[in-house]
């Protein structure tokens, strides 16, 4: 073990994984520093992130945790690595954390409660019973781009397919679901000049956050009045160690909701059909058999796309991890993106392999108690859209390179072109 | 074979429900059950994935 060192004295890592540049830069190229970490130096102390949202003057820096076994081994030890700090690589002011962050930025017991209350919604059995639900919003979702022969895939496809599933699912109406979507990039997106448009950072995610529980807060009061079988229902209704949960409370889940609701599978529905432009012999390999091999293809595009690539935990005490001693408070950031191109565990993970089996990717988690709650959905949703475009419109393709975002949370497609021949009315 | 859940420890993650759903279930309650009281002998395999995936070690073989 290394001697223990305070947060101050300890020296950073010469390699750069904290600046914008390195998050503006492609999977691609960042993995190149992530192969050397896990190769050389698979837990590394690293100069704080870049961030331009909160001055945090008590931010030293992070570890980061880049090899599949060690991301699995934080994972599976929530009482080492605690959520409750944040699980953005930021420092945030604590309001934002609990108006945003909902039970995912939570650590039992309580997150245990919360997450109890939802968890019989997102069971495989419970998501079978609305596929048809979802492979309704697939179909009108292509039945709308299917005569047009070009578009922005991710604004008509990739973004609409989670609106609407997570939208029908947690009760939101028509109406609020383009707000509620859009609102819902400005969490990770606050980085980004294009999404900005000039607004002040933590002001914008501030008033993404208000427009959010604004929306949340008039569904609340309706649900009270009149009870649905939705989600927000069962949130007004819940009581965890017999009592309700109040409003903050409410809008806060909701807010997770439709964030990890929105912008996992849109990034995901959207390098996918980069990948499977990019490797047409997987493609075609794919196509011989639609149905019984497109639940392989589905957890391989999840691993290529990797939507969310960093999580960070927070010490409890000092602890040990992969002989080096961490110190109560140190942030340990999980590198999914890295995790998932680990050669110990995959086999040419730098190839797109829609057979590849098994699939041990950290895409939805490492295993542990945080581990993602829509992972059915999101499997069953990718089923349906790339069902949905491969048999009706078979030549889509992508054009030209994707407008890439500059995040270190969700790995951001802003647009991308997709051409295809018109489906024959 | 008898397949107990530890009621103290589980988190209802359902890790075990996307491994063999016929076995485990999270209710409308949020709480698990396990539908099966005798599983049979060639379940092991899944029910022994279970145990060792579930993220708070709440399941077991007794």
């Amino acid at each position: 073990m290394t001697a223990a060192l305070t947060r101050a004295e300890r020296p950073y890592d010469p390699a750069d994984i904290s600046s914008l540049e390195f998050w503006s830069s492609t999977a691609k190229d960042r993995e190149k520093v992530f192969a050397e970490l896990r190769a050389d130096r698979p837990i590394s102390w690293h100069r704080p992130v870049k961030n331009g949202l909160f001055e945090d003057p008590n931010d030293q820096g992070f570890w980061a945790v880049v090899r599949h076994a060690d991301l699995v081994e934080v994972t599976r030890r929530p009482g080492d690595f605690l959520s409750g700090e944040g699980i953005l690589f930021e420092s945030m002011p604590k309001e934002l954390l609990d108006a945003g962050q909902g039970f995912i930025a939570m650590d039992p017991p309580r997150h245990t409660k919360i997450r109890r209350l939802l968890a019989s919604a997102f069971t495989p059995k419970q998501l079978a019973r609305i596929d048809e639900h979802i492979v309704a919003n697939a179909r009108r979702i292509v039945d709308d781009i299917a005569d047009k022969g070009e578009v922005d895939f991710v604004a008509e496809v990739a973004a609409l397919v989670p609106m609407h599933n997570i939208c029908d699912m947690v009760g939101i109406p028509e109406e609020h679901r383009r707000t509620i979507a859009y609102e819902s990039q400005f969490p990770d997106g606050w980085r980004d000049p294009r999404l900005l448009q000039g607004a002040e950072p933590l002001a914008r995610v501030a008033q993404a956050i208000l427009t959010v529980h604004g929306i949340a807060m008039e569904l609340v009061e309706a649900r009270r009045r009149k009870p649905e079988d939705d989600l927000i229902t069962a949130l007004v209704q819940a009581e965890v160690d017999g009592e309700r949960l109040t409003d903050e409370e409410i809008c806060s889940i909701f807010f997770l909701l439709i964030i990890a609701g929105n912008d996992t599978t849109r990034q995901s529905t959207s390098h996918g059909l980069k990948a499977l432009t990019d490797f047409p012999d997987q493609r075609a390999w794919l196509m011989e058999d639609l149905d019984g091999r497109m639940p392989s293809a589905v957890e391989e595009i999840v691993r290529w796309a990797t939507p969310i690539m960093t999580f960070r935990r927070t010490a409890a005490h000092d602890t040990e991890l992969g002989g080096h001693l961490i110190t109560e408070g140190d942030k340990v950031i999980m590198f999914y993106s890295s995790a998932n191109m680990d050669t110990e565990v995959f086999d040419h993970p730098e190839l797109l392999d829609l057979s590849r089996s098994p699939n041990k990717h950290v895409a939805f988690g490492g295993g542990g108690i945080h581990h993602c709650l829509g992972a059915q959905l999101a499997r069953r949703q990718l089923n349906a859209t790339f069902r949905e475009l491969l048999t009706r419109l078979p030549d889509i393709h992508v054009v030209g390179e994707p407008e890439l975002g500059n995040g270190n949370f969700f790995h951001t497609v802003m647009s991308m072109t997709a051409q295809f021949t018109p489906e024959k009315r | 074979m008898k397949v107990v859940v530890d009621r103290s420890r589980c988190s209802s993650i359902g890790m075990c429900e996307a491994i063999a759903p016929d076995l485990f279930e999270i209710g409308p309650d949020g709480a698990l059950h396990i539908l099966q009281d005798d599983v049979p002998e060639s379940r092991r395999a899944d029910v022994e994935q279970a145990c060792s995936d579930c993220p708070t070690q709440a399941l077991s073989i007794q």
